[in-house]
């Protein structure tokens, strides 16, 4: 059944792309807008074609950086929020650097990440493991921090060590917040490793939209951002789908 | 007989004094406690499951400090209201309590699917909670309380969120459970007519902050007891004497 939904997800999204493309074909016909300006998404879908299998290649190498990314910026965020969730002199301590992190433009910081990690993999993931750090630090501490006080009580009258309230309790709390972290953070984790490929890289999506824009190369500009795109839709389609299935117990999920 | 709860000169409080020089011994008995909205009743409570420290006098349960008897998992809890975890099923929900706090042995001999089935919730022990009625989880919120058998079991308004009928049902089913096995209960309520159907002895604790004990009331109805003692005159007697004291 969330295969299906998120087929019609799918489907649903599609079809709005379609849509706008039609209306922007039948306008820059009509008004002949030079291709310079904005290319007919006709010409855009021609050019896709042709080049196919780079613009898949360079998705390939945006999409696992921004993976990695992803996973290391999300899994410091929620081993960093379980220990100020846990301990208010560390939450008083961290969330000011968290919150200095947040408040650095990546625009600032992504050329000095690739003067200090080269021109390879690893400044990218840093920028994209940056960008999704926040909003998963805030959702997981939020999470934890929303176990009903009740239930708490509840389970400390047992004799349940802090380990067995945060696993049982805690942990699973979260999992709403956790979820809606994710969300965030993975489109965050794409545009990350596109601007980490911007500043200096020999790959990826970042690298097309840069050398495309030099040479106001603007179908092939607009095929890269379109597979961006694409793969983003896909990514949440497939958060979206294990979050119907992990939450299946949770009233919103029930919803919808 | 054994003195299961004991609290002497009790004093307590968050920022403020909440309860003063509680005296209260509970035994082998249902103790009802009774008293205005934000009298003090949970924070009762809480200093019983050693929730809260005292700040002056001592609370032993079952001879040893509340946090020992929670090590050793004697303590039942039931809240009102309880969220139970909405992402267990019912059956699941009962057997937590045996899944943490591993390494203190409890003498439950009635395992959870008995308990959920004394409770009438067979039909739904794969439910998850949202699907079931508010009575329905207060059933739940029982059969995970009691799967432990504990010695002590302390109540903080279990049915007050409830419907009055379902209210009806469920006092029977815990007059039934502990004419059953004789515990030590003490269960909070501002509901008199409930407290003197359901105890052994009501006690009223009030006054202006902070709040002490104002009076006892022994319920000497006969046991096993309906609701169709409420008819009776002398339910009514005790009634009136529980309110005077609080009023």
């Amino acid at each position: 059944m969330t295969i299906r939904r998120t087929l019609v997800d799918l489907a649903v999204a599609l079809l709005a792309i379609v849509g706008i493309a039609i209306v922007l074909e039948i306008w820059s016909r009509a008004f002949r807008v030079p291709s310079y300006l904005l290319p007919a998404p006709s010409a855009v879908a021609a050019r896709m074609a042709t080049d196919a299998g780079l613009l898949a290649r360079e998705g390939g190498v945006t999409l696992s950086e921004a993976a990695a990314g992803f996973v290391l910026g999300t899994g410091v965020a929620f081993a960093l929020a379980t220990i100020m969730a846990w301990s208010r002199p560390f939450e008083r301590t961290l969330f000011p650097l968290a919150i200095l992190v947040k408040l650095t433009p990546i625009v600032a910081v992504a050329p000095l990440f690739t003067l200090w990690f080269g021109f390879g993999t690893a400044p990218k993931v840093a920028i994209a493991a940056l960008i999704t750090f926040f909003p998963m630090l805030v959702n997981s501490f939020v999470g934890l921090r929303s176990a009903d006080l009740q239930e708490v009580a509840f389970l400390e009258t047992l004799g349940a060590s802090g380990r067995e309230i945060f696993r049982h309790l805690r942990v699973p709390s979260a999992l709403p917040y956790l979820f809606s972290g994710a969300r965030i953070s993975l489109n965050l984790a794409l545009i990350g490793a596109v601007i980490g490929e911007w500043t200096g890289a020999d790959r990826g999506l970042g690298r097309v939209i840069f050398v495309a824009n030099a040479n106001l190369d603007l179908t092939i500009l607009f095929g890269a951002v379109l597979v961006l795109a694409a793969i983003g839709i896909a990514a949440n389609a497939v958060v979206g789908a294990a979050e119907r299935r992990v939450l299946h117990w949770h009233p919103i999920a029930v919803a919808t | 007989m054994s003195v299961a709860i004991a609290l002497h000169r009790v004093s307590a409080g968050y920022s403020g004094p909440v309860l003063r020089d509680i005296d209260l011994e509970v035994a082998n008995e249902v103790v009802a406690v009774v008293g205005r909205s934000g009298s003090g009743k949970t924070t009762l409570l809480r200093l019983i499951a050693g929730l809260l420290e005292p700040t002056s006098g001592t609370v032993d349960l079952l001879g040893v400090p509340p946090a020992i008897a929670r090590r050793r998992k004697r303590i039942g809890f039931v809240a009102q209201d309880a969220r139970l975890h909405p992402w267990r099923t019912v059956r699941q929900n009962v057997t937590l309590p045996l899944e943490v706090n591993r390494s203190a042995r409890t003498n439950g001999h009635v395992s959870p699917d008995e308990w959920v089935a004394r409770m009438g919730l067979s039909e739904s022990i794969d439910a998850y909670p949202h699907q079931l009625s508010g009575g329905m989880r207060q059933r739940v919120a029982l059969a995970r309380s009691l799967v432990i058998d504990p010695e002590v079991l302390l109540m903080d308004e279990p049915l007050a969120s409830l419907d009055e009928l379902t209210r009806e049902d469920l006092r029977d089913e815990l007059l039934r459970l502990w004419e059953g096995r004789p515990r030590s209960v003490v269960y909070v309520t501002h509901d008199i007519e409930e407290a003197v159907l359901l105890a052994d002895r009501v006690v009223v604790i009030g006054g202006h902050r902070p709040a002490r004990v104002r009076g006892e009331v022994a319920i000497s109805l006969p046991r096993p007891r309906t609701k169709a003692l409420r008819r009776e005159p002398r339910f009514h007697d005790l009634v009136e004497e529980v309110r005077s004291l609080l009023a």
